[in-house]
């Protein structure tokens, strides 16, 4: 009996060894991927969302930061100009609104509802200043406009 | 927590290959081993603490500790299997690695002047060198071991990490030698720097070849070669050593009969097969053995090869784990070396750069001539594979040389957030 089930254990111990080396891979991967991605952003560039959570625990891609330069919407579907492939972000969740040098934010009826300072967001458009604290989903975001020393 | 541990993340996937390990091991001998649950629990709960404090504490490099975690337990694993006692001794020296890991990050964050010390690196190591040549025991053919009471201790092992930051301490020196501008004094200079570097690391060398530790020669040689290469930048002096190497590799197999040996049972072992050739024969007839998925954990007969549990414990997993199993093992080396390769290239500190450079390639070097010597590749030389081997010096000073490669890493990191705060 107990040959049996060491046999079945050394197949087991094989798959079990090359799941995790791709695990590893796969996390290095997306660790690769943000940098990429970051790098084409520039840097300089105001203002932008900068992501606060633990990147690799998520186990989806994300970038560190997405620059807001004009009107851009966030959700999981491909159309939208910042994609999440957070299961708790409605597809199109929210919208940032740049108008007369101000910026804001819109809730686009999402499931799980956008907190700007852990207030609801609603469907009117949220001011947004420096150092605001955006939800979304699992994510916390920082509104970032202007450089810190 | 909950989310760290989730069977999709390579930690939770660790633990349950260490369960699976555990399980195997705890099967494969009647009657049924209880030390193991208790050994079991503790090896896994040390890595998961270490890779959680790293991760929650925001230690740098995530990579690193989890990677050597999955080695460490197959390495422990497979001395265990071999040798009970070996197998105790190992997870001993185990925990005290992974507080060596912790103490050696720390110490090395809160020291800055490194790169400054290169006068005691260098007399460290001669004292090391010359305390082996007096005290030191003949082990195997090797004079490099010190016995003090009942524990023995090789020194090259401490002395490799020396040597890594005495050559950054020179690369360093001559990095800031080439931003000056007077031209001819600089290649003076340079000349200067060049021959002093060549005689610190010959002078290592010597010592080793006094010793007749072949392996950890080479394995010096190697560390130095690449960190020329990476940072001297010129070929003529780069094929001056290799040079240099090539006459000593010669010289070597003309006037001792130790090497020729060696390269005898590399080039063809099987006419030697009862005496000479043994140790080679019996490692490719377990690699043999082992097939694809291995015979299992405690099915083979891997104890037929001597030194088994040091230098030849890659033949030893590759029968039992098979040569999917071996695979993996080097396959983990690779994303190690990785990393470190990684680390070295974002960080900007010269000496900084050479140190994590040094580490990696002294990991990847050292993988690469034991396997390359269990699998017949090149000729043999007793080495030890980090993390696996079985060997309290060899294993805590992989340990003591990944805290330094960890604590380069989350300098680095805290660096860049910085200078991107003061860039913008």
């Amino acid at each position: 009996m107990p040959v049996i089930v060491s046999t079945i254990l050394k197949y087991v111990f094989v798959v079990i060894i090359y799941l995790f080396i791709f695990g590893v891979i796969r996390l290095i991967y997306l660790d690769i991927n943000s940098i990429n991605r970051k790098g084409t952003g520039g840097k300089g560039h105001y203002p932008y969302i900068k992501l606060i959570n633990i990147r690799e625990n998520l186990g989806f891609k994300v970038d560190e930061t997405y620059h807001i330069d004009k009107d851009i919407e966030i959700g999981r579907l491909n159309k939208n100009g910042i994609v999440i492939n957070d299961p708790y972000i409605s597809s199109r969740h929210a919208r940032f609104i740049v108008r007369d040098g101000k910026y804001y934010i819109e809730d686009q009826g999402s499931t799980n509802g956008t907190l700007v300072n852990g207030m609801a967001a609603g469907r009117q458009e949220t001011c947004l200043n420096d150092g605001d604290k955006i939800h979304m989903g699992q994510l916390d975001f920082l509104f970032v406009d202007r450089p810190h020393v | 927590m909950t989310r760290l541990i989730s069977w999709r993340q390579p930690l939770g996937i660790l633990i349950l290959a260490d369960a699976v390990i555990f399980s195997m091991l705890y099967l494969h001998k009647q009657p049924y081993d209880y030390a193991l649950i208790p050994i079991g629990l503790i090896i896994v709960s040390l890595i998961c603490a270490s890779y959680l404090i790293i991760i929650r504490k925001g230690l740098g490099d995530q990579y690193l500790f989890l990677v050597v975690g999955m080695l460490a337990s197959i390495g422990f694993a497979m001395i265990f299997r071999l040798d009970r006692a070996y197998g105790i001794k190992q997870a001993v020296w185990l925990t005290a690695g992974v507080i060596l890991f912790f103490l050696s990050y720390w110490i090395y964050i809160k020291i800055q002047m490194w790169d400054r010390l290169l006068f005691y690196y260098m007399s460290c190591s001669v004292l090391l060198f010359s305390a082996t040549l007096i005290l030191g025991k003949n082990i195997k053919g090797a004079t490099n071991w010190i016995v003090i009471g009942n524990h023995t201790f090789q020194p090259s092992e401490i002395i490799k990490i020396l040597f890594i930051f005495s050559l950054a301490c020179f690369f360093k020196g001559s990095q800031q030698f080439i931003h000056n501008n007077c031209r001819i004094e600089l290649n003076w200079h340079r000349t200067v720097k060049r021959a002093a570097i060549a005689l610190m690391a010959y002078t290592f060398i010597g010592f080793l070849i006094l010793q007749r530790d072949w392996g950890s020669a080479m394995l010096f040689f190697m560390i130095y070669f690449v960190m020329l290469y990476i940072f001297d930048g010129g070929w003529r002096f780069l094929a001056l050593n290799a040079g240099a190497a090539f006459i000593g590799a010669v010289g070597g197999f003309m006037m001792l009969y130790h090497i020729r040996v060696r390269v005898d049972t590399w080039l063809n072992p099987w006419p030697h097969i009862a005496d000479k050739g043994y140790q080679i024969t019996q490692s490719l007839f377990a690699i043999a053995a082992g097939g694809f998925f291995g015979t299992g954990l405690g099915m083979g007969k891997p104890e037929f090869i001597p030194e088994v549990s040091t230098d030849f414990i890659f033949s030893a997993i590759c029968e039992e784990m098979g040569i999917l199993g071996g695979v993996a093992v080097v396959l983990l080396y690779f994303i190690l070396a990785y990393r470190g390769f990684k680390i070295a290239l974002t960080v900007k500190d010269i000496f900084k750069k050479a140190v994590a450079l040094g580490i990696t390639s002294m990991f990847g070097f050292q993988t690469f001539i034991i396997i390359g010597g269990v699998i017949k590749l090149i000729p043999l030389t007793g080495i030890t594979l980090p993390f696996i081997s079985y060997g309290g010096s060899s294993l805590t000073a992989s340990f003591i040389a990944l805290g330094i490669l960890q604590a380069i890493s989350a300098g680095d990191y805290g660096e860049t957030e910085e200078q991107a705060g003061e860039g913008e």
